[in-house]
């Protein structure tokens, strides 16, 4: 395959992450055969430029690894993958919680870029009050985000999932890119991106200030501590 | 798969800062009005912050194809060359600081204004360049809300996606709903413009693109009075403004460009505006208020166009900059 990364991206994030990475950081990426039972003839098509572009990625720092799980369904059930590909941050900050269906490219490769920084720091951007909010949230919280990769407004709400699993391993964190799953799209009436759906019962589209978005979440969550 | 990976990373190529409370200039709002501020500001070596709540690039970076942009004769990418902005911005030192602005205040000796962040706190600044954009009109339908992000869309570059070989209309007929329409035909089978009028306001060359384009067509002195549907759009229903006719367009989704609203809610009573809230400025791009200075989009002006925009940005910081010398000066 011809190479995905232009040399000038490359020599950007070879920078970006000589500066910023501090710890490793394990990317973790399931595939499955053409035939997989997770796979579906739309994610089939972008499984090879998958991960393609995660080997070129990784090969720009010695802080950033890949591994990549194929037809492994023990290894599925161990990190609770439902669709193929998923990509899994891994560091010092995550616990199989930050998560990609289908392929972080377009805007969203900005969104994996930020992410391997976050975990490699061991910290996120959030603000003090949100972080506090967070831990009131005791029990399992999927922040499911979909996107597209031409959706300029679309990192924002995945980074702000991203980075609230980050902050409470409680929540999962997971981009779902829409062209690829057309079933879990239209499952949840998504016509328009970025749309947000928390445990099935919460939901808003568009990109939302930190403090909203944050509102969204704890409504949606089942278990909060109460004041 | 060409095109397929970003052409620009949002990442900033910097340490990660701790956001200082005092600047000398800083600019709200990320678009190409903002940016250009940002590029002049950071080669006079002003201490820049640029406060944006969304994305940097603004309204234009969900434009498929720039056209009138000089310097790049087979188009651009709104998103590419903000991009390329944000850059050259960044390595002339501008910060960058993703929050919203919620009010500005002057300071009672006149020294400073105080620019009121959601989650940065107070930021102090010596001038301030206001580059807020606009946001689309909402379609003005009883429905709207109900089908917003189930069928009617705002971006057509975000969406387009959702609805191939499926039948959308466009409602408007300026420059960005015909692009919008010529992009959207690479994935609707059909695209029918819903426009008030019996012409195009597009400029010329879209026009044409639009007409020689067999999936576009038309439903002239037409306006949006109802969206159908139970949980998704199942058609628009129409008034012809001439006839009072009704008529029911089958579509599955309605993609809106019928105008925009100025962002300037934040600066209400400290600044004056026209009656539909665009900021008025002088020559300087200074406005009613010494030391605030407004660009682009969210600016009472004739044009609304990136270039325009970066023609404003570039103004007002060098406005700014005298403003600054001047009240040093102690004038």
């Amino acid at each position: 395959m011809e190479k995905l990364l232009k040399e000038n991206d490359e020599k950007y994030i070879k920078d970006l992450f000589e500066k910023r990475l501090k710890d490793p950081v394990e990317l973790v990426l399931f595939l499955e055969s053409e035939n997989g039972e997770k796979v579906n003839k739309f994610s089939a098509q972008y499984l090879p430029y998958t991960e393609e572009i995660l080997k070129e990625l990784v090969a720009l720092s010695d802080k950033v690894k890949l591994t990549v799980y194929k037809d492994n369904p023990e290894k599925e059930k161990e990190y609770g993958v439902t669709h193929i590909s998923a990509l899994f941050v891994e560091g010092k900050n995550t616990d199989k919680n930050v998560i990609y269906y289908g392929i972080p490219s377009g805007h969203e490769f900005s969104s994996l870029l930020e992410d391997i920084i976050d975990v490699s720091n061991g910290k996120t951007e959030l603000s003090t009050q949100t972080k506090l909010e967070l831990q009131k949230i005791t029990s399992s919280t999927e922040i499911l985000v979909f996107v597209t990769p031409t959706c300029p407004y679309c990192p924002r709400a995945v980074r702000t999932a991203h980075q609230m699993a980050m902050e409470n391993h409680n929540i999962k964190g997971i981009m779902i890119e829409a062209n690829e799953f057309p079933e879990w799209s239209k499952k949840y009436n998504v016509y328009a991106v970025p749309k947000v759906v928390i445990n099935d019962k919460e939901q808003f589209e568009g990109a939302l200030p930190e403090d909203e978005y944050l509102k969204h979440v704890i409504k949606g969550a089942v278990n909060i501590i109460l004041e | 798969m060409d095109d397929f990976f970003v052409a620009g990373l949002s990442t900033q190529d910097t340490e990660s800062k701790d956001v200082k409370n005092e600047y000398d200039i800083i600019i709200i709002g990320a678009g190409p009005g903002g940016l250009t501020a940002a590029i002049y500001a950071g080669r006079s070596r002003l201490d820049t912050a640029v406060i944006e709540k969304l994305a940097p690039g603004g309204q234009i970076a969900v434009s498929d194809r720039v056209d009138n942009y000089p310097g790049f004769p087979d188009g651009i990418s709104g998103e590419e060359l903000t991009k390329r902005m944000e850059k050259q911005a960044e390595k002339f030192g501008a910060e960058f600081i993703s929050d919203e602005v919620r009010s500005v205040n002057e300071s009672k000796t006149a020294n400073y204004f105080f620019v009121e962040t959601a989650s940065h706190g107070t930021i102090k600044a010596k001038s301030v360049i206001i580059a807020t954009g606009a946001d689309p009109v909402k379609l003005p339908v009883p429905e709207e809300e109900k089908f917003r992000g189930r069928g009617i869309s705002y971006c057509a570059t975000c969406d387009a996606a959702f609805f191939k070989d499926k039948v959308v209309a466009v409602v408007g007929g300026g420059d960005t709903a015909i692009a919008d329409a010529i992009y959207l035909t690479k994935f609707a089978k059909e695209v029918i413009v819903v426009h008030r009028r019996d012409q195009l306001r597009a400029v010329k060359a879209l026009q044409e693109e639009a007409f020689s384009n067999p999936k576009i067509k038309f439903q002239w002195d037409s306006i949006a009075i109802h969206v159908l549907g139970d949980n998704k759009v199942e058609g628009l229903e129409v008034e012809n403004v001439k006839t009072k006719e009704h008529t029911v367009l089958k579509v599955d989704g309605i993609f809106v460009a019928i105008g925009t609203v100025p962002n300037s809610n934040f600066v209400k009573g400290l600044v004056e505006t026209t009656d539909r809230g665009f900021i008025v400025t002088d020559k300087n791009r200074q406005t009613s208020k010494p030391g605030i200075f407004a660009v682009g989009d969210v600016r009472d002006t004739p044009l609304r166009q990136v270039v325009t925009a970066a023609g404003d940005g570039a103004i007002a910081e060098f406005s700014a900059e005298q403003y600054i010398k001047s009240k040093e000066r102690g004038v």
